[in-house]
């Protein structure tokens, strides 16, 4: 009866595994030719761009593959610009500065250890980058004021001078506190994450040559092209409105999660409500404003980052999602043992809020680039004031477009690039932020 | 080290929920109180309020001789210990421990010398380096206690601290809180649903329900005297039996009559009756299950049942009987007070005949519940 | 009370019962609406009536720095020493009233005509007159500065007798300084909302408020300040938006109402379906390469929509890449009119959508698909169910359930989807009256109108059209989807 059994079940069984196989092998097809169809126009758009709008057409063709494969777009980008030169120096000053610095600091750290009375060092290092960034500011007004432009240069150095001085304090004092001599007096005191020190270094090493980037601007601005001062308005707009936005949000979200008060409730349904008006409803009134700030046409950057950070508080939806599942006893327990609200927000909250930070950040950084009507409205015909989305789109979208085409390809592929290398680099806090925000609705 | 006094204490949410009605009680400094009930009935509430989490409705909390009822949490000076642990995740158990001293502005040194000192009290001291989520239950419990200890506080709050652990480090957590109350000698509040836990740790029981303080005492006073059904049947396990009982009084004194058999009160209790004025009426009497005895000399004064179920709980057998009007009792036999042949002869469905002494039987009054003797 | 009978009704009979329960309840709800709303609204009159009513209450029995409040706001709180708040309500007055002077009067008194005096142009000097837009939006503002100035001068009062309050208790009142440190602690959600709501209320409810105004204007192309005047003319817009006729955009708005509609259904559900389609395939067990297949459609969500759109828009182009080559195939001997033809422009808008639409879908889906219970799965199958009893029994109405509010927030974002659009189509073909076209959405209308006709009355109408259609169905379905409310089901 039982051999019977197994007889019987065997060829079933056997059938099973061959379904099994037939099914993958039908989602393997199925995923292939959709990563085909995903990726195709990517691939055609890269491969467009090296078309040479000299050599052949700069317009629509009826062949995929260019003749004769050339950077002649990608010039044009930068003609007229001394881009790779300038980026070039900043960079090389940056490294060198990062170098030297990382090197200073991680001596400072060690000597400060080093010492008994250790607040005491940190402390005079704190007091002489103060001194120096008052001194500094009041070098750099002055030199405003005056329009000297030599003094004005002396002053920007001293200030940049003086941030790093900050820096490095601040650097050295999370060093100390780290991995202090107290620390380890302790028994069984094990330094758990090695990696910690060195990503603490790459981090300084990278804020240096950001603020050697600024310094370099400011000693000797870049000449730009079209394209390239649409780049740096669009980064400069995503860079504020990242910082800004991201604060915005989470002290909103964070009020709305963790703190009870009166008028709370009204909040929440009135931002409910105003949510479910168009957006550019109110477009003319926004511009009217902005003119009235004297922030459209030319000066479009400031005036797009007010907008884009003035009502960004309504978007505090998934973030506040993310609080509510911090459990508010620890909010509690840091009450007691002595916190002020604030530094529960900003103690206790903050730190264990990161993936939704960087969520926050990431979206905020974003969105700018792909913004087209907003920003074609604020410029309002004036090159100067426009981001990348409105310069490309017009290159797209005039009579002149059979010239022009290939070098949109082009100007996208460097927006796509750097954009997208960001995003699936950080997507798994996207894929974070996203499920939690549809779950929660 | 304060003591304190809540008087007239009240909770309302919105929409007129009242969680905690009229709360009057003095804790002497260096007590240990310990509010139990069952969930809901305003014990963590009314350790909320003292700790400031929740405000006062109504009435006056006092801590020391400064009323506190206005007064941020963070200036009551008190330290409270959570059912979850409420273990700041990314800090290590060091800085954890120290949170609050930095807070305070301590000395690097004092810090140092606080967190080491409670660590090494609570045996946690090679765990200092580690985050709270590479920890076990029982050692996150001990850094959720080290970090209230080290601020040295008036008051001690502890919110249903052990109710996340599993029986066995239940066990061994309430004793070394014993050990460490003996140690650090200050005022406890300890809140919890769990009656032996509050028998074994407190000075005084306070037992809620339902918002309403239902009796205040020693654990003594509670088991032996209980004021009320309810408090009779939450403390002791198995819970203590009601059984229908009629209340005679004859001229020389009460006696109760039930399922045929004639208990004749001492007079103690029939004093007390007397002072009372209680005269004949219904009554519920209360027998614990571990005050029962089992009778096989064929006594006619013993009542009858049939046994249900027989649970044998090694050094005790749990007898579920039901009585002839279908009210189900319990009786806790120790295993060695029985005969071989009395052993076998407890099969399913078998009668048996139970009696218990005087002494131990309590007396409600069936309508409002309370005790009679009290 | 477990109702039995209800528990042994098939489901057609389960399905016909509750829809007769939910509409025979139907007019109860309506009612019960109005009961909620006329409350609430006898509410706020009664709580007006009791505001008004504490302001004599207090004025009789406050103490001279009281009263003096009413007339000098902050002027108590000074004199009870508390410098910092006293200043701040005396400096808001002054503000106020130095504006109300030097500006808002002017506009807020020219408001019921928005203007009379027109620009002339006397000789070769244009001699400018009213500006209505100026009056209009400044007459806004100030009446939300009249608003808040009233709000703050009860607040103003109502502080002071709590003060009285507080010292006829011998209490000791809060100084600046404590002020000061609670807007760190217990008056945080002040310090943390005081900038986030400013600007909200600049930025977003300013600009709404006037653009609902405008509705109500012939604010248009014929009427452009500062050159021309314009004035109210009550509901003459939304007649016009809505009516038929030869000078009327009716026929237009429903086509277009009714093709948002449809776009919006197929771009939130076809989306839906597939996204979890795509989803459970690579999450099936047995799959390789899953990070792999999630980057690459994951890709259309990285690169900003301006260049894929706008490449794909192009690659679908009468002389784009499709065409050519399904020509140079001979696979097709016309052109297909992608762009041209009406069925063909929405045919390939949603098609595109697609594309765009499935990688995020499938990344919630992802998410959820692994937060379902394995358990669940293992007690189906030893029940004896397949894989697509399993799907149609847990997955499906899991996933429905979870997700229920994130389809009515994706409904409404797909009803505002105005970069899909405009990248691809721009509206077109074009053709319809009011300068719409066959693709336009209620949204890319309205931007054509603001941008290029400058038609800001028709505009602003559309833009409250678009607000009722949804606000009409976000009250729907808040009625009636279940996990809307309650969220606990499943777990």
């Amino acid at each position: 009866m039982a051999e019977k059994n197994t007889l019987a079940a065997q060829p079933k069984l056997r059938s099973k595994k061959g379904h099994e196989r037939r099914t993958n092998g039908t989602i393997y097809t199925v995923l292939t030719i959709m990563s085909i169809i995903w990726l195709v126009p990517f691939v055609f758009l890269v491969l467009q761009s090296f078309r040479s709008y000299k050599l052949e057409k700069g317009g629509m063709v009826d062949y995929l593959l260019p003749k004769h494969f050339s950077l002649d777009n990608y010039a044009f980008l930068f003609e007229g610009s001394n881009f790779f030169s300038w980026c070039g120096k900043a960079i090389l000053v940056g490294l060198i500065v990062a170098a030297a610095a990382t090197l200073l600091i991680h001596l400072c750290g060690k000597a400060l250890d080093k010492r008994e009375g250790e607040d005491k060092g940190a402390r005079i290092l704190m007091i002489g980058g103060s001194l120096l960034v008052a001194f500094a500011a009041l070098v750099a007004l002055t030199a405003a004021l005056q329009g000297f432009a030599l003094a004005g240069k002396a002053g920007t150095l001293l200030i940049a001078l003086a941030l790093f001085m900050l820096v490095g304090f601040l650097m050295a004092k999370v060093y100390l506190k780290q991995d202090s001599k107290l620390l380890r007096s302790i028994p069984g005191y094990v330094v758990e994450d090695k990696h910690e020190g060195a990503k603490k270094l790459c981090t300084l090493a990278l804020e240096f040559l950001v603020l050697s980037i600024i310094i370099q601007h400011m000693l000797a601005p870049m000449t730009a092209s079209q394209y390239v001062r649409w780049y740096i308005n669009t980064l400069t707009i995503a860079l504020f409105t990242a910082v800004l936005q991201t604060a915005i949000v989470l002290s909103v979200s964070y009020a709305l999660s963790r703190l009870r008060f009166k008028g709370r409730k009204l909040i929440m349904n009135s931002v409910l409500v105003l949510g479910l008006f168009p957006g550019f409803l109110t477009m003319i009134t926004l511009y009217f404003l902005l003119k009235q700030l004297g922030l459209t046409q030319a000066n479009a950057v400031p005036g797009l980052i007010l907008i884009y950070c003035a009502s960004s508080g309504m978007g505090y939806y998934i973030s506040k999602g993310f609080f509510d599942t911090i459990p508010k006893s620890l909010d509690e327990s840091a009450r007691i043992d002595g916190a002020t609200r604030f530094q529960v927000f900003l103690k206790i909250i903050m730190p264990l809020a990161k993936p939704i930070v960087i969520y926050t950040v990431l979206m905020a950084f974003m969105a700018p680039w792909g913004d087209y009507v907003f920003a074609s409205y604020v410029a309002f015909g004036d090159p100067k004031g426009y981001n990348v989305a409105v310069g490309l789109y017009n290159w797209v979208n005039t009579n002149d477009f059979q010239n022009y085409f290939t070098r949109f390809c082009a100007g996208g592929v460097l927006v796509a690039v750097p954009i997208t290398a960001l995003f699936l680099a950080l997507q798994k806090y996207y894929v974070e932020g996203v499920t939690g925000g549809a779950v929660k609705g | 080290m304060a003591s304190l006094k809540l008087e007239h204490v009240k909770k309302v949410y919105d929409k007129n929920v009242v969680a905690v009605h009229d709360f009057n009680l003095e804790i002497k400094d260096k007590e240990f109180i310990v509010f139990v009930g069952p969930s809901g009935c305003g014990k963590s509430t009314t350790l909320r309020m003292i700790a400031g989490l929740e405000d006062i409705s109504d009435g006056t909390l006092t801590i020391g001789d400064r009323v506190v009822n206005d007064v941020e949490p963070k200036d009551r000076d008190i330290a409270m210990v959570f059912q979850n642990y409420a273990l700041y995740p990314h800090i290590t158990v060091y800085e954890n421990m120290a949170f609050s001293l930095r807070l305070r502005k301590m000395s690097n040194e004092e810090v140092h010398r606080r967190v080491c000192q409670a660590a090494e009290i609570l045996g946690i001291t090679e765990y200092l380096a580690r985050k709270p989520k590479n920890l076990s239950g029982g050692q996150r419990q001990r850094v959720a206690i080290g970090r209230a200890i080290v601020r040295e506080p008036q008051v001690f709050l502890m919110d249903e601290p052990l109710s996340n652990l599993d029986a066995k480090l239940r066990n061994q957590m309430r004793a070394e809180i014993i050990l460490l109350r003996k140690r650090i000698d200050t005022t406890f509040i300890y809140v919890t649903h769990d009656q032996t836990e509050a028998m074994t740790l407190g000075d005084r029981i306070v037992i809620m329900k339902d918002g309403y303080i239902q009796q205040v005492g020693t654990p003594q006073e509670v088991f032996e005297t209980p004021r009320n059904l309810f408090v009779a049947g939450f403390i002791g396990s198995p819970q203590m039996n009601f059984l229908k009982a009629k209340l005679v009084k004859a001229s020389d004194g009460y006696q109760a009559e039930l399922y045929g058999i004639k208990v004749p009160l001492s007079e103690e209790k029939c004093a007390k009756l007397a002072k009372k004025g209680v005269g004949s009426q219904d009554v519920i009497l209360g027998v614990r299950p571990e005050h029962t005895m089992l009778s096989f000399d064929g006594n006619a004064n013993t009542i009858e049942g049939t046994l249900r179920v027989n649970e044998m709980m090694g050094s005790e057998l749990h007898l579920h009987v039901d009585l002839a009007d279908g009210t189900s009792v319990i009786l806790r036999i120790p295993t060695l007070e029985l005969t071989e042949a009395q052993r076998a002869s407890l099969a399913y469905g078998s009668k048996l005949r139970f009696t218990f002494p005087e002494k131990v039987a309590q007396l409600f009054d069936p309508k409002s519940e309370e005790s009679l003797l009290f | 009370m477990v109702d039995l009978n209800y528990l042994k009704m098939s489901k057609p009979q389960k399905f016909a019962y509750n829809f007769g329960k939910f509409f025979k309840a139907l007019p109860g709800r309506i009612g019960g609406g109005f009961v909620k709303l006329g409350r609430a609204i006898a509410g706020f009159f009664k709580a007006f009536g009791l505001s008004v009513a504490d302001l004599f209450t207090t004025f009789k029995n406050g103490d001279w720095k009281t009263r003096l409040s009413y007339l000098i706001m902050g002027s108590g709180s000074m004199a009870r020493g508390q410098w910092g708040r006293g200043l701040l309500f005396f400096l808001f007055q002054t503000v106020f009233n130095l504006y109300m002077v030097n500006f808002g009067m002017a506009y807020l008194s020219k408001l019921g005509t928005l203007g009379t005096v027109a620009t002339e142009k006397v000789g070769r000097k244009t001699v400018y007159g009213d500006n209505s837009f100026l009056i209009l939006l400044y007459g806004v503002l100030t009446l939300f500065f009249v608003l808040a100035f009233i709000y703050t001068w009860r607040v103003n009062i109502k502080q002071n007798k709590i003060a009285q309050q507080i010292e006829a208790s011998g209490k000791k009142l809060k100084s600046t300084k404590e002020d000061l440190q609670s807007l760190m602690d217990s008056q945080f959600h002040k310090t943390l909302l005081a900038l986030p709501t400013l600007g909200v209320f600049v930025f977003t409810i300013l600009p709404i408020f006037f653009m609902i105004l405008v509705a109500f204007t012939n604010f248009d192309y014929n009427h452009q300040p500062p050159a021309k005047l314009f004035t109210w003319v009550g509901f003459e817009n939304f007649k016009q938006l809505l009516s038929s006729g030869s000078a009327s955009y009716g026929d237009t708005f429903r086509q277009v109402l009714f093709w948002t509609l449809v776009w919006a259904f197929f771009a939130t559900f076809l989306n839906y379906f597939l996204g979890m389609f795509v989803a459970i395939m690579i999450n099936k067990k047995g799959i390789k390469l899953k990070k792999m297949w999630r980057t690459i459609l994951v890709m259309t969500i990285a690169i900003p929509q301006f260049v894929s759109l706008l490449y794909v828009s192009k690659m679908f182009a009468a002389d784009g890449l499709i065409n050519t080559y399904l020509l140079k195939w001979g696979i097709i001997h016309e052109k297909i009119p992608f762009w041209t033809d009406p069925g063909w422009a929405r045919f390939t808008i949603i098609l595109i959508n697609i594309w765009i639409g499935i990688p995020y879908l499938m990344l919630i889906a992802t998410g959820i698909l692994m937060n379902i219970p394995a358990d669940l799965y293992e007690s189906a199958r030893i029940d004896g169910a397949n894989a697509m009893q399993m799907y149609g029994k847990i997955t499906l109405p899991y996933m429905l359930f979870v997700t229920g509010p994130y389809l009515l927030t994706s409904f409404t974002g797909n009803i505002n989807n105005f970069n899909v659009i405009f990248l691809l189509s721009q509206g077109r073909p074009m053709g319809l009256a009011g300068n719409a076209g066959s693709t336009d959405l209620l949204i890319t209308w309205l931007y054509r109108m603001t941008v290029s006709d400058t038609n800001y009355k028709i505009a602003a109408v559309i833009g409250i059209m678009v607000f009722v259609v949804l606000a009409v169905i976000n009250l729907v379905v808040y009625n009636l989807i279940p996990s809307v409310k309650n969220e606990e089901d499943f777990q």
